[in-house]
């Protein structure tokens, strides 16, 4: 099966809503032309016959090939400049094999049969220089074949929208953000990406999909030069897994002239007094709390070790499973790779599992992991949870987040509400500084903008606020969410991991949240 | 196979035909990588890429507009520079832009190892049975991560500018941890040479860390002098030479701002015997013969005699303030300007304090004094009385590098050693010493091993 950028677009019903390839300029089609010259030359299931044959000669238990194509688009301005305007492209395979319990992977940007032979015997020839030492041999949960096609729920392909557009866009919101006496500088940016991967594996799988995401971002600064202070404000809203509607759906400018004005608010903010405080944590913060405190320790290839020289183990070991309290009892966490406008929502993983959703944290109590074949094989279970995900075609695949999300009250409870309930307490918006240890106990955070709440009502604006705690301790001191109509979706489009290390676009959606009696710092006075 | 100076220039020169813009900076880097991971005393993934990049950057009435692929071909090529070329014509005039290079004179840097960049697999595969066979002996769960790279990059320009280089880097870093989860120990060490690379010493040390951080004591957090090891020094200061940007800091959003809309620039803000410099053709840490913008590299000094001497003018801010653009920093050396005191020296010569090896998880909480905030992690130690007593349980730390490194904090200074960012997981590489200060700030405790 030969499948060009244009068939795969009319197969997968991409080009619907936008610009269609005969309309598109003609600068797009020269590169779809140049990307179909390239794509004509490459049979990608002839392609997959000669690397699974070719690894199956040479004694492999399993054999996948990826041949994936991703584009990146990236624009960046700071107040009325253009700083950039780039698109990249890459394309390219990559071959892992299953040896004598070894894995071995190479791969390459030259995608032809006779390269696919040559990386294939390379991978073999990896894993078998490595399995002479081999001391524990990995094996794989089976999964069932699938031969089909997928693609993520965007509407308007951002690649198809003119950068013209986008630039003017990002112009307009800078000068917003500039409209409030007192503003110094403002930076924004639009990045997008396109993956169009095709894996097939000796189980005979072969799967195509097509996923897009958007990162729009900006920051304001506020410099007072009279006495060197500066303060910041970026964008509350994250990075989705939609295509450019997301930029149109949000009103950008009202939140840039807001970060404005509250950048300047910052400048003369009242410094917060250390000591405990209750927080109302808004989900363009706490998104990033839970991938800290909940994502991550929740990994099961952490809990193993296999992560020990780099992003740590967890505080959560296997015979904690059904056991740990890790929160109070409102605390439920489900990982999701189904959610729609989901980072990390797939159709199937990069071993040919499907997307699931499950239950990490029920009623406060951790009772699942995150899983990938191997590391499902090595714990007895029957199947995987479909968490494995390469960045490249150039990255062997292995254990990465799946969205984890805290979900809502069943009540209608508000913001106001939450707020309602405090008498000493802080409210937080966005995501600031963040660091954690390397078994996901202790933490920092601080945020964009801190409001004093007094006595069940906001108050005035505080600065130099973070708070440390240790993540059951503050998950066990939830004590009211936010209902379904607070739930909102925040993200990373790069949380790294591994070695070397790759990135992963994951969400997380929470509604807002109250914690009661929580350690807040004065970063100011380096406390 | 690494791109050959021939090859390179090949394809700078098609990318160059193809261009009609008025002026245009042309890239390729080819890349050979490959890496073995092992955890729980057992080999985990392993693998190599093979890569070929290409960049293009037009301007066509001072408007910019870049387009990268992979794909080589003539096609491809001429695709890449057409969509370059379109995405400037659509673009607002780059306020910023600076015509680029004519031919420049490069002074040879020699960071190249054909055996790096080709590394044996087997071999590799022994090296790490070593380390295992290490930690299997001493009773201990290792996991560790090698990788070595080769590069060949050229880069031409409109003007007639072209150079071309080629580098290399192994790493190897091992963490070794009780079988019971309550003790762990770390090293890291990299060379662009793998003949260099002492895999045992990185392996003996890990274990050694491990074995005496067993049993730790918990102390209280708060003020302490410490001693910081170089990895610990490199986690916290790897980027250094990368943060005196004048511009930022002429904007008033540097630790380098001064009130009133000025600069540090000539004030004696660290202690007198440190020295920060970038020198590409330093024998340890050999560096791009290519700065900004392709400016012949050249040794500069950042701070000497504790007085920062200069900051960072990129070329279009040079222009704008009249200043000369900066060549450079391309590698980041802190050292003292008195004879280096060894680490034992150092703790020989405390009272009371911390012995640190490695920081983890850093990040910025307030730029304006470069207040970091981060974990202390495999293995800590009390001193006191000039002997290591016990080992203690980790901290949380929030302290300022500016004030770290300020008159009246810095004790001591070691001998600088090549040392790559455990964050960076070895993939760069500094010269800097072990310190020690007279005061490092830990917040809260950590319960983590």
């Amino acid at each position: 099966m030969t499948t060009s950028r244009r068939d795969f677009l009319k197969t997968a019903g991409v080009a619907a809503g936008a610009l269609s390839i005969s309309t598109l300029p003609d600068w797009v089609s020269k590169v779809v032309a140049a990307e179909e010259a390239a794509a004509n030359g490459v049979d990608k299931d002839a392609l997959a016959d000669v690397a699974l044959s070719t690894a199956r000669k040479l004694g492999v238990t399993y054999a996948d090939i990826r041949i994936n194509r991703y584009r990146i688009e990236s624009i960046s301005t700071r107040e009325q400049q253009v700083q950039n305007v780039s698109r990249s492209q890459n394309f390219g395979f990559g071959v892992r094999v299953l040896y004598k319990g070894t894995w071995g992977f190479a791969s390459s940007r030259d995608v032809t049969p006779e390269n696919v032979r040559r990386i294939t015997q390379q991978a073999v020839g990896i894993a078998r220089a490595n399995s002479v030492y081999q001391r524990k041999r990995i094996s794989l949960v089976p999964v069932e074949k699938v031969v089909t096609s997928w693609k993520n729920a965007f509407q308007k392909d951002p690649f198809e929208v003119s950068i013209d557009d986008k630039i003017q866009f990002l112009l307009a919101l800078n000068q917003s953000a500039m409209k409030t006496q007192g503003v110094s500088f403002v930076s924004s940016s639009m990045g997008f990406v396109n993956e169009q991967k095709f894996y097939a594996s000796t189980d005979g799988s072969r799967i195509e999909q097509y996923i897009v995401r958007a990162n729009p971002s900006f920051t304001v600064t506020a410099v007072n030069r009279s006495t060197g202070d500066f303060q910041t404000r970026s964008s509350l809203n994250g990075p989705q897994g939609m295509g450019y509607e997301y930029i149109e759906k949000h009103d950008w400018k009202r939140e840039a002239q807001q970060a404005g004005e509250e950048a300047v608010m910052k400048l003369k903010a009242k410094p917060v007094e250390p000591g405990k405080y209750d927080l109302v944590l808004h989900p363009s913060h706490l998104w990033l709390t839970i991938h800290e405190s909940v994502g991550h320790p929740t990994e099961l290839d952490r809990a193993l070790w296999m992560e020990a020289n780099y992003a740590g183990t967890s505080f959560i070991t296997p015979e904690k499973t059904g056991k740990l309290q890790f929160g109070s009892k409102l605390v439920n966490f489900i990982a999701d790779r189904t959610q729609p406008a989901g980072l990390a929502t797939v159709g199937y993983d990069d071993e040919g599992v499907p997307g699931q959703r499950w239950h990490l944290i029920k009623d406060g109590v951790f009772i699942d992991w995150q899983t990938t074949r191997d590391l499902a094989a090595m714990t007895g279970q029957k199947k995987s949870y479909g968490c494995n995900h390469a960045d490249s075609w150039g990255s062997i695949s292995f254990p990465r987040m799946p969205n984890v999300s805290l979900q809502p009250a069943s009540s209608n409870t508000s913001l106001d509400d939450l707020i309602a309930g405090v008498e000493k307490g802080i409210l937080i918006y966005g995501d600031g500084s963040y660091s954690i240890d390397q078994q996901r106990y202790n933490f920092q955070f601080g945020g964009q903008v801190f409001w004093e709440i007094k006595n069940g009502k906001r108050g005035e604006m505080l600065r130099d606020v973070a708070y440390q705690s240790r993540t059951t301790d503050f998950w066990n001191s939830l004590d009211a969410l936010g209902g379904e109509a607070t739930y909102e979706l925040g993200g990373s489009f790069g949380d790294g991991k591994g070695e070397p290390g790759q990135s992963n676009a994951v969400s997380h959606g929470c509604p807002p949240a109250r914690f009661r009696q929580t350690n807040v710092l004065n970063t100011g006075r380096t406390s | 196979m690494l791109l050959t100076e021939k090859d390179a220039r090949t394809i700078c020169d098609k990318l160059l035909n193809y261009v009609k813009a008025d002026d245009a900076s042309v890239g390729v880097t080819s890349e050979n990588y490959g890496h073995l991971r092992f955890a729980a005393n057992a080999y985990t993934t392993s693998g190599a890429r093979e890569n070929v990049s290409v960049g293009v950057t037009v301007w066509i009435d001072k408007k910019r507009g870049a387009a990268s692929t992979n794909e080589i071909d003539d096609e491809s090529l001429k695709a890449t520079v057409a969509l370059a070329e379109q995405l400037a014509r659509i673009s607002p005039v780059d306020r910023e832009y600076m015509p680029t290079l004519p031919q420049q004179t490069y002074k040879p840097v020699n960071g190249y190892a054909e055996a790096t960049s080709n590394i044996s697999v087997t071999s590799r595969a022994k090296t790490i049975n070593d380390v295992i066979t290490a930690c299997e002996k001493a009773k201990v769960v290792g996991a560790g991560f090698h990788q070595a790279r080769g590069t060949a990059s050229a880069s031409a320009t409109r003007n007639g500018n072209f150079f071309y280089e080629r580098s290399s880097l192994v790493s190897l870093s091992t963490t070794a941890r009780t079988p019971d989860g309550t003790s762990s120990g770390y090293f890291l060490r990299n060379h662009f040479d793998v003949a260099k690379l002492d895999t045992a010493r990185v392996a003996h040390e890990a274990i050694r860390k491990a074995l005496d951080a067993r049993n730790p004591r918990v102390l209280e957090a708060g003020d302490y002098p410490a001693i910081l090891e170089p990895q610990a020094v490199a986690d916290l200061l790897s980027f250094f030479a990368f943060t005196f940007d004048a511009r930022n800091a002429e904007e008033g959003r540097s630790p380098f701002s001064a009130p009133g809309g000025k600069t540090k620039l000539g004030q004696k803000i660290f202690d007198e015997r440190i020295k920060v410099y970038s020198d590409p053709w330093h024998p340890d840490l050999p560096a791009s013969r290519a700065a900004q913008g392709g400016l012949p590299a050249q040794k500069i000094h950042l701070v000497r005699n504790g007085v920062l001497e200069n900051l960072v003018y990129s070329r279009f801010w040079a222009k704008q303030k009249g200043k000369e653009p900066t060549p450079g920093p391309v590698n980041n050396i802190l050292e003292s300007s008195q004879p280096p005191v060894a680490l034992e020296d150092m703790i020989k010569s405390m009272d009371r304090g911390l012995l640190l090896g490695r920081f983890w998880y850093i990040r910025g909480v307030d730029p304006r004094v470069a207040l970091q905030t981060g974990l202390t992690r495999d293995g800590i130690w009390y001193v006191e009385k000039g002997k290591i007593q016990y080992p203690v349980k980790n901290f949380r730390f929030n302290q300022s590098l500016i004030e770290l490194l300020a008159p009246g904090n810095v004790d001591m200074i070691g001998k600088p050693e090549r040392v790559g960012s455990s964050e960076g997981q070895g993939g760069n590489a500094s010269l800097l010493p072990a310190l020690k200060v007279k005061k490092f700030h830990f917040s809260s405790q950590s319960e983590a091993v």
